[in-house]
């Protein structure tokens, strides 16, 4: 019934092969990847660098079905989620947490209700609609806010909390999903360095005591090298880097950004 | 002919104003010079009678061209004024001179024209021509917006424009449904002398007759004529169906007024050019067109509308009488049994609470038929999709169709009184609630509604959490703005026997017991700027 979406096989999380993403544009089509081949094991945490419209976004919006590829495959946890129906695909999603930039967060709730979202996926859909939670999802919806310190927020609206805070309770509801992996597209761009570091902090965290693969979108290379297990390097819709940070080479930094000067 | 010099002094006034307000005025003698060709093939000119009313033709000034050919100097000077217009300067100026001052002495020398008898020529096709052009042009206008498709769509545009021609040309077509279309411009050639003899004979010999029938009727003796220009009211019967009608220059019609305004404003106008030539601008002639296409919509229009400022001179001995027998309000009358404030006070209720229940009936419909009428939310599958046009098309026609029609008919099915008032409202503002939440829904944040897709959450559960908090205080602000538009239309719907205060004052009104409705005046006055005031404040605590 669950086809396969919480078998687990072998240790490899995500299984990505000769992925192309086309667009069209009113310009015409517009190629964004271009034959992406990776492999990313259970547990690992990667940050995905790369300038703006390298084919980050794409990227990770095709692990969480949000655009299906026009090209290549897609397998996570064994499961091509390339061509599940509609129904698979949303009992694919709750297993995946996604980050978003600019948090996403439905403002005129709670930061309680806000975390129980999370749990819709779960719920049939008439009991969605009312919003009855079980208690178990309550529990959850609880226990994850208090891991990102916010408890005693939980019944404050949030858009009356501070944009680190509002960052958290996103990481929350996507940690309430109790996922075996969490995307985050830039999930830092839109705070500053210290609350940056904090939600790095948070994901790293998760990362290590949940065991959760974590995929991140990242400007910020130093958070970049000082977080990740691994680095992925995107450069016009390819993948030009894999590997540790520490084999990063400066020359390639600056290839990547096309610059001559290292600026951080 | 006085009165036309009147619109002269108009216009000049108005280039005055323009010139006063430090423009280019190169941009006035265009628009007026523009204007004036559109005067001069499609506005009515003068008036030419036949035996009946229905006979009547008024001419355009092209129309008399054959008759009196001096009449083709208004266009050959607006065209020369526009060609000087194009070089600019000085010689702008002196274009807007002379064009205004010969289009002044052609059409004034049409004035001093006795009357004639002329001919009829109907110009076959003319107005089917346009018809199609019209249907051609706003179907070629859509490949603006879709250039991939922009070659079928002109060849369905000159197909569709032949279709319309062809349908409106033939008799079964347009000749039955739009029977005035059909040959409805028509020029006007002279008659040979001889012919006009004939026809004041035939007038003569038959006038025995005629008298004989006048004098039953106790009507004067007519005198035989000499010439048709002595000719009094109608062309006789066999003339006038023979296609030949009688030209009286002295009528005017709205085109004449319009020849002359125009003409003064491009005579005004290019003297202050050649004052200050250096004004010009470059975009004069853009600005000119748009002069002109105001300026052909908005003279027809006062003509229409039977402006007339004498009217209300006419009307004023019973203004005074009202405000005489308005003022003081009576609020009661206990000696004849007489409450009106009593009365009003309770109507007023009513028509607060008319509003109330079809605003809240409204709500409760559109809140669910919002969610179809909006894109986002039905964008999933086909199936949706056609239900979000089906109900897009029936919240689009009804609300096309206004209150105070549905209130007709609903008084004429459900009888006198509130209820009617109420469906009414309710249906009316289910349609305008319909749109403005819909609207809402579109515009929503779609950050959230992405979130909560990526937690694997049900379509359903998605537009719950993600859009509903959202919209809802949207939808109360738009609720509560409508219940104002409410009331005042619940005013109105009275007048058509929907309950309410409008019945009260349209009661009143006719019998004459102005003193009372006064009382209900005052307290709409009142109570509109209550609700407008009690409900901006609720709306901007919302948001």
């Amino acid at each position: 019934m669950h086809k396969g979406v919480e078998k687990s096989v072998g240790v490899r999380m995500i299984e990505v092969r000769n992925l192309s993403q086309t667009f069209q544009t009113a310009k015409g089509p517009l190629q964004v990847l271009t034959d992406v081949n990776l492999d990313i094991p259970r547990g690992d945490f990667v940050a995905v660098i790369g300038r703006s419209g390298a084919g980050k976004s794409t990227f990770l919006r095709t692990l969480n079905g949000l655009l299906i590829p026009t090209a290549g495959r897609v397998v996570v946890n064994g499961t091509d989620i390339t061509r599940l129906s509609k129904r698979e695909l949303q009992k694919y999603r709750r297993t995946v947490g996604f980050i978003f930039q600019q948090f996403n967060l439905v403002n005129r709730l709670s930061a309680l209700d806000n975390v129980l979202h999370g749990r819709l996926g779960y719920l049939s859909a008439w009991r969605g609609l009312l919003g009855l939670y079980t208690e178990v999802d309550y529990r959850i919806a609880r226990e994850q806010l208090q891991r990102v310190d916010l408890a005693a927020k939980e019944s404050a609206r949030v858009d009356s909390l501070s944009g680190g805070q509002q960052q958290r309770v996103a990481i929350a509801r996507a940690m309430a999903q109790q996922p075996t992996l969490m995307l985050a597209d830039e999930p830092a761009a839109n705070l500053d360095p210290v609350l940056s570091e904090e939600v790095m902090r948070t994901l790293k965290r998760f990362n290590e005591q949940d065991g959760v693969t974590v995929v991140i979108n990242i400007h910020a290379l130093d958070l970049a090298l000082k977080y990740a297990k691994r680095i992925v390097a995107f450069k016009r819709g390819r993948v030009v880097f894999d590997g540790a940070p520490e084999q990063l080479s400066q020359d390639l930094v600056d290839d990547l950004y096309e610059r001559k000067e290292m600026l951080v | 002919m006085s009165g036309l010099l009147f619109y002269v002094l108009l216009g000049l006034l108005l280039a005055v104003l323009a010139g006063v307000a430090k423009g280019s005025m190169r941009r006035w003698v265009v628009g007026a010079g523009l204007a004036l060709l559109v005067v001069f093939a499609a506005f009515p000119f003068s008036r030419a009678r036949g035996f009946l009313s229905r006979d009547t033709v008024d001419p355009t000034l092209l129309a008399l061209v054959p008759t009196f050919p001096l009449l083709l100097l208004v266009p050959l000077s607006v065209l020369v004024a526009l060609v000087l217009a194009r070089w600019g300067g000085r010689a702008a100026g002196l274009g807007g001179v002379l064009g205004g001052v010969a289009a002044i002495i052609a059409a004034g020398w049409w004035y001093a024209q006795p009357a004639q008898i002329v001919r009829l020529h109907p110009v076959e096709g003319l107005i089917e021509l346009l018809i199609a052009l019209g249907v051609a042009a706003s179907i070629a206008l859509l490949s603006f917006s879709r250039p991939k498709q922009r070659v079928p769509i002109l060849i369905g545009a000159v197909v569709a424009g032949v279709l319309a021609f062809v349908w409106f040309h033939a008799p079964q077509g347009g000749g039955v449904y739009l029977p005035k279309s059909l040959g409805y411009y028509k020029l006007l050639f002279p008659t040979p002398p001889a012919t006009q003899q004939e026809i004041a004979e035939a007038y003569n010999r038959a006038l025995p007759e005629l008298n004989a029938i006048r004098k039953e009727l106790g009507q004067d003796e007519l005198q035989p004529i000499r010439s048709l220009a002595d000719l009094q009211g109608a062309l006789p019967q066999q003339a006038s169906s023979q296609g030949y009608r009688l030209v009286q220059p002295a009528t005017t019609q709205y085109g004449a007024f319009a020849v002359f305004f125009l003409a003064g404003l491009m005579l005004g106008a290019g003297l202050m050019q050649l004052g200050s030539p250096r004004l010009q601008e470059p975009d004069d002639f853009r600005a000119g067109i748009l002069i002109a296409l105001v300026a052909s919509f908005l003279i027809p229009a006062f003509d229409a509308t039977e402006f007339d400022l004498n009217k209300l001179v006419v009307g004023w001995p019973f203004l005074q009488q009202f405000a005489d027998r308005a003022w003081p309000p009576l609020l009661a009358d206990p000696a004849a049994e007489r409450y009106p404030l009593q009365e009003v006070l309770s109507q007023i209720a009513v028509t607060v609470q008319m509003a109330l229940v079809g605003t809240f009936l409204a709500a409760i419909f559109a809140m669910p038929l919002s969610f179809l009428a909006a894109r986002n939310v039905t964008a999933g599958t086909p199936l949706m999709r056609s239900v979000f046009y089906a109900t897009r098309l029936f919240l689009n026609v009804l609300r096309g169709v206004p209150t105070l029609i549905i209130a007709l008919i609903l008084v004429a099915a459900v009888g006198l009184g509130p209820f009617a008032g109420v469906m009414a409202i309710a249906i009316h503002s289910l349609t305008e609630l319909g749109k403005l939440y819909s609207e809402a829904i579109e515009n929503a944040d779609k950050g959230p509604v992405e979130a909560l897709e990526s937690t694997g959450a049900a379509g359903v559960n998605v537009v719950r959490w993600a859009i509903l908090p959202q919209v809802l205080p949207l939808f109360i602000s738009y609720t509560i703005y409508n219940f104002e538009i409410n009331f005042r239309s619940s005013l109105v719907l009275g007048l058509v026997g929907a309950g309410g205060i409008g019945y009260f004052i349209n009661e009143k009104m006719a019998s004459g017991q102005y003193d009372q409705m006064m009382v209900g005046v005052i307290a709409i006055v009142v109570v509109v700027n209550i609700i407008d005031f009690a409900s901006s404040w609720l709306r901007s605590r919302l948001v």
